[in-house]
């Protein structure tokens, strides 16, 4: 119990913080918003075209927005020396972990479900009609973005060129994780249910959210202390 | 057994010896002056104390119990060079979080009586991001104190400091030295430091040169470590 | 043995000896991290780099062999494919650790990302096979013959480079000693 109040200390610290300055936050937005807008230009979406492109669209407008986010993270914990005092306090290593995957979590998503009815908009788009199913590979999509995005921005937060790293490091590793991710959007934001093809494709995401969840804890406080 | 114990440690940087085979100790109720001159080690030496990196080899034992360990760290205060509180939030909500995060019975009660303590009770409200840099100062030595330390860590604390938030800290540090609490603290201002130590250690080119109790030739000149010990200022 | 071939056999043989590489590296970053003996960190990095120059030449290799049988500079093949993300995984490891100065927290976090990156191999390897293999059945990788010899060159090379790298860090800890001086 006191674990959890320690993860719930820690991730709200961080939400608050962020919505007193919103700086993440109107940036990430702004980013996903030039994207879509982007795309609109580049291809006249007809409905065929939306069809096949519509995840990988979304995905990549989610994670190069939620890079924003990630990268303040740990970042934030810099002017000040803070980082010191939350290493310092009596809580475990992975507490301050997961406290801040959640904080980043809740951030991104919420960029996301903006995201998504303006897509919807731009590109005139049904997306709803698969949507619980839609939420729960945006929620599984989004929970391997932000553990790999925390636990690097960790990583990378004393050295050069981090804003650089964050993504090089993240990208590649995602891979596996994103593919699934655009695959299943793809399909449900068609309409369709997941059908026995992609099925193996929720199995990977679950599996990669689950196994990377696990190597992140289990690093954490090497990560941390060094 | 001592408050805090430096046990041979070694501290590398690649193959390069930063510390070499560092032992002291510091009992209960002392005040460790750690002094030497910049790049000596000091820096080094206490935040592996402090538990934020670790030796290659040697121990450090706080109470008898490994820093990193969650109960220690509950033991210990830190003062770094920076203020370790958050601009964007409140000076209460500041130390409610540090209070909530060392698991105090009342994190509330126990902000408003160190906002009190330092004198930042009327700026309760205020962002960090507003004070002047006195009252930051103040607000990260409440910071420090808030949960009772029994050991307290400070990297060149005077350093920086305004004369009220000085006298604070002296104040505090007296206070705490009379409970019984143990301080380690390095420094540059000796005659500040010296005045509240009662053991004092120099450290040169990551070696202990001396270790004792503090005389009063320190005291009454600041320098006569060096000069006696290390390689003259 | 047509030069198609020949570069196929290359690519095939280049692949098995960087997931050979990426193996020892990882192994390599473990120990470091449990004993903190310097020797595994410049382990890691002679495993790490030199298996990035080998899968760099397969590649190479593969593209042209495509090229040869199919006209096509670059052909979606899963294999390659595969092994070009691989690579792109593993050559941050070398940026990483350009950007870190101090030798104890640059060896720590190239350990890490080691780590990760391994746990990474085998999820790119199936999630790259079944977006580009499904549709046009690809066999797995070749075991053949230049396994052998490529695979001594990659120990030579990195032997010799961790002999340079261990070098290098004793260099390095004079040139430290001598600035204290």
């Amino acid at each position: 119990m006191k674990y959890l109040g320690q993860i719930a200390t820690v991730a709200l610290k961080d939400v608050r913080a962020e919505l007193r300055t919103k700086e993440a936050l109107n940036a990430s937005l702004a980013f996903a918003l030039m994207i879509l807008l982007l795309f609109s230009y580049t291809f006249d979406p007809s409905k065929e075209m939306m069809r096949e492109v519509s995840g990988g669209l979304l995905w990549i407008v989610f994670a190069f927005a939620g890079t924003l986010t990630l990268n303040r993270s740990f970042a934030r914990e810099l002017p000040n020396d803070c980082l010191d005092a939350l290493i310092a306090a009596p809580i475990p290593g992975s507490a301050l972990f997961l406290g801040k995957c959640f904080a980043s979590f809740v951030l991104v998503l919420a960029v996301e479900l903006v995201s998504l009815p303006v897509f919807g908009i731009f590109y005139n788009v049904r997306w709803t009609l698969q949507l619980p199913w839609l939420l729960m590979v945006l929620l599984l999509g989004t929970w391997a973005l932000t553990v790999i995005g925390t636990i690097f921005s960790a990583l990378t937060v004393n050295i050069k060129l981090r804003e650089v790293m964050l993504p090089m490091l993240t990208y590649p590793i995602l891979m596996p994780a994103l593919m699934a991710a655009m695959r299943l959007t793809t399909v449900l934001v068609n309409g369709q249910p997941i059908g026995e093809d992609d099925v193996a494709w929720l199995k990977m995401l679950i599996g990669f959210d689950v196994v990377f969840t696990a190597v992140s804890l289990a690093l954490v406080e090497t990560v941390l202390v060094g | 057994m001592s408050a805090v114990a430096v046990e041979g440690v070694w501290k590398y940087y690649g193959d390069y010896p930063a510390l070499r085979d560092i032992r002291l100790e510091a009992a209960e109720g002392t005040c460790l002056a750690l002094i030497g001159r910049n790049g000596a080690g000091k820096t080094t030496l206490l935040r592996i104390v402090a538990g934020f990196s670790t030796a290659q080899r040697g121990k450090i034992r706080i109470c008898g119990k490994e820093p990193r360990e969650t109960e220690t760290r509950r033991l210990m205060g830190f003062i770094g060079h920076g203020i370790s509180v958050y601009d964007e939030l409140s000076a209460l909500e500041n130390l409610t979080l540090f209070g909530k995060l060392y698991g105090l019975a009342d994190p509330k009660k126990s902000a408003h009586e160190w906002l009190e303590r330092t004198g930042l009770e009327r700026v309760r409200n205020g962002l960090v991001r507003e004070f002047s840099r006195g009252m930051r100062q103040r607000l990260a030595v409440a910071r420090a104190f808030l949960h009772e330390p029994s050991v307290l860590l400070l990297d060149e604390p005077f350093t920086a400091l305004d004369d009220r938030a000085i006298a604070v800290l002296q104040r505090l540090l007296r206070e705490a030295l009379a409970a019984g609490k143990t301080i380690v603290m390095s420094t540059h201002q000796l005659r500040e430091a010296l005045e509240l130590a009662s053991h004092v250690a120099l450290l040169n080119r990551g070696q202990l040169a001396f270790h004792g109790e503090r005389t009063q030739e320190m005291v009454d000149d600041p320098g006569y470590v060096y000069a006696r010990y290390g390689e003259g200022g | 043995m047509t030069s198609g071939l020949m570069l196929a056999s290359l690519f095939d043989a280049s692949v098995w000896a960087a997931l050979a590489a990426a193996v020892a590296a990882a192994a390599a970053s473990i120990l470091f991290l449990r004993t903190r003996n310097f020797f595994y960190d410049s382990l890691a990095l002679a495993a790490t780099e030199i298996g990035l120059v080998l899968l760099a030449a397969g590649i190479l290799a593969g593209a042209i062999a495509g090229r040869l049988s199919a006209g096509l500079w670059w052909t979606w093949d899963a294999r390659l494919t595969a092994a070009l993300v691989c690579w792109l995984l593993y050559a941050p490891y070398l940026m990483l650790r350009n950007a870190i100065e101090e030798p104890s927290r640059r060896a720590a976090s190239a350990a890490v990302v080691s780590i990760f990156a391994i746990f990474d191999v085998p999820a790119i390897a199936v999630a790259v096979y079944w977006w580009l293999a499904r549709r046009a059945p690809t066999p797995p990788i070749a075991v053949g013959w230049m396994i052998l010899p490529m695979t001594l060159l990659g120990t030579a090379l990195a032997w010799i480079r961790l002999r340079q790298e261990q070098r290098r860090r004793a260099q390095d800890a004079e040139r430290r000693t001598a600035q204290e001086i």
